[in-house]
């Protein structure tokens, strides 16, 4: 059902698999007592020409998050028509601050779906990068087990780091030039990982509730009549409105780490 | 009665320890704690150590780093776009 419904790939993890990672009140059953298993769908990535493209506000007005959210709810919807339990759609929002009510990565993982990269997002084996959606429920599917080889890093990367002891991703955004990532590989697997949840935020997030805040305050503070209006109706302070206003989910915003690395899309020649 | 409001003296006392702790800055096996977990651990309310941890994850950068953000995704982007359409005259200056 999923996977006709439009998911990629679609997962079960066992819920007692996240009393290992997740803190108290961010696990399955925290949400929906009772849990037993969590269907985990994955899906709706960016095409090349999405990738390819020459500005970066055509991949954050897409929102393609939306659309594996939407085979979520239905999926909801069939385990409690059809089959008589419980089921939750993971919120795809945010809990308190940025907090998440469930880690979507998290799940994907425990659901065998992808494992996690050196810059942060889980990814598929055989998809790369892709938006997760999931169904916490009380029925008791039989979960998959965990993916056993990870696709980050990629042998291109390998090779990459016994040349030149970086990767793409860590080339792109380093924590030590202003960005987020930095790590070390060793005997081909990361065993150093740094990541700069806040400033990412400043990246994924530009144009959205955290940009909205700072502005406002600004604004605020501002003391001059005309200068407030620069700041409200100005391009940064519009966009972030359009942005707020279109979407209710994290319409994810940054990519650059994703853009340049081999496991999440590669570089497809096209014609 | 009004929303829960922190006071400012708290959050500027705990905002470093908090950040800390939380899942602002990710090291691999080394994850976050969550809310009750660095309450506990700083012998505060639960409550309040929500309320410090979203001022400080919005407060932990200036509107600078924002307006980094665009300029750092114009260059990523034009730079992968030269490279997958093998258009080196769209390479950013």
């Amino acid at each position: 059902m999923a996977l006709k419904g439009g998911a990629t790939v679609c997962g079960i993890a066992d819920v007692a698999a996240f009393d290992a990672h997740a803190p108290e009140k961010h696990r399955p059953g925290d949400l929906l007592p009772g849990a037993r298993s969590v269907v985990v769908v994955g899906g709706a990535q960016p095409r090349e020409g999405d990738w390819a493209a020459t500005s970066p506000w055509v991949m954050q007005t897409m929102g393609t998050t939306d659309r594996i959210q939407g085979v979520g709810r239905r999926l909801a919807q069939y385990i409690e028509s059809e089959f008589g339990y419980y089921a939750l759609y993971v919120p795809p929002g945010t809990a308190s601050g940025d907090t998440p009510f469930l880690s979507l990565m998290l799940a994907a993982e425990l659901a065998g779906l992808g494992s996690k990269s050196l810059a942060g997002p889980v990814l598929n084996r055989d998809h790369g990068f892709m938006y997760w959606s999931a169904v916490i429920t009380t029925a008791p599917f039989e979960p998959d087990g965990v993916e056993a080889t990870p696709a980050c890093p990629a042998p291109a990367c390998r090779q990459m780091w016994e040349r030149e002891h970086t990767t793409p991703c860590l080339t792109t955004c380093p924590s030590s030039s202003g960005g987020c990532l930095s790590g070390k590989l060793e005997n081909g697997r990361a065993i150093r990982t740094f990541y700069d949840a806040a400033r990412c935020n400043t990246r994924v997030h530009t144009h959205w509730v955290g940009g909205f805040q700072k502005v406002l305050e600004e604004a605020l503070n501002e003391p001059d009549r005309d200068k407030r209006k620069m700041l409200l109706y100005g391009d940064f302070f519009t966009r972030s409105l359009w942005a707020i206003t279109y979407s209710s989910t994290n319409i994810a915003q940054c990519f650059e780490c994703m853009r340049v690395c081999p496991a999440a899309h590669g570089l497809k020649e096209m014609k | 009665m009004t929303v829960f409001k922190l006071d400012p003296e708290v959050y500027k006392r705990y905002k470093d320890e908090v950040l800390k702790l939380c899942n602002s800055f990710q090291k691999i096996d080394q994850p976050g704690l969550s809310d009750k977990q660095i309450a506990e651990r700083l012998g505060l309310d639960e409550r309040t150590v929500t309320e410090i941890r979203c001022v400080a994850e919005r407060d932990c950068y200036s509107l600078d780093e924002w307006e980094k953000a665009i300029e750092f995704k114009r260059r990523a982007t034009l730079e992968w776009s030269a490279l997958a359409l093998k258009r080196p005259d769209l390479k950013p200056e």
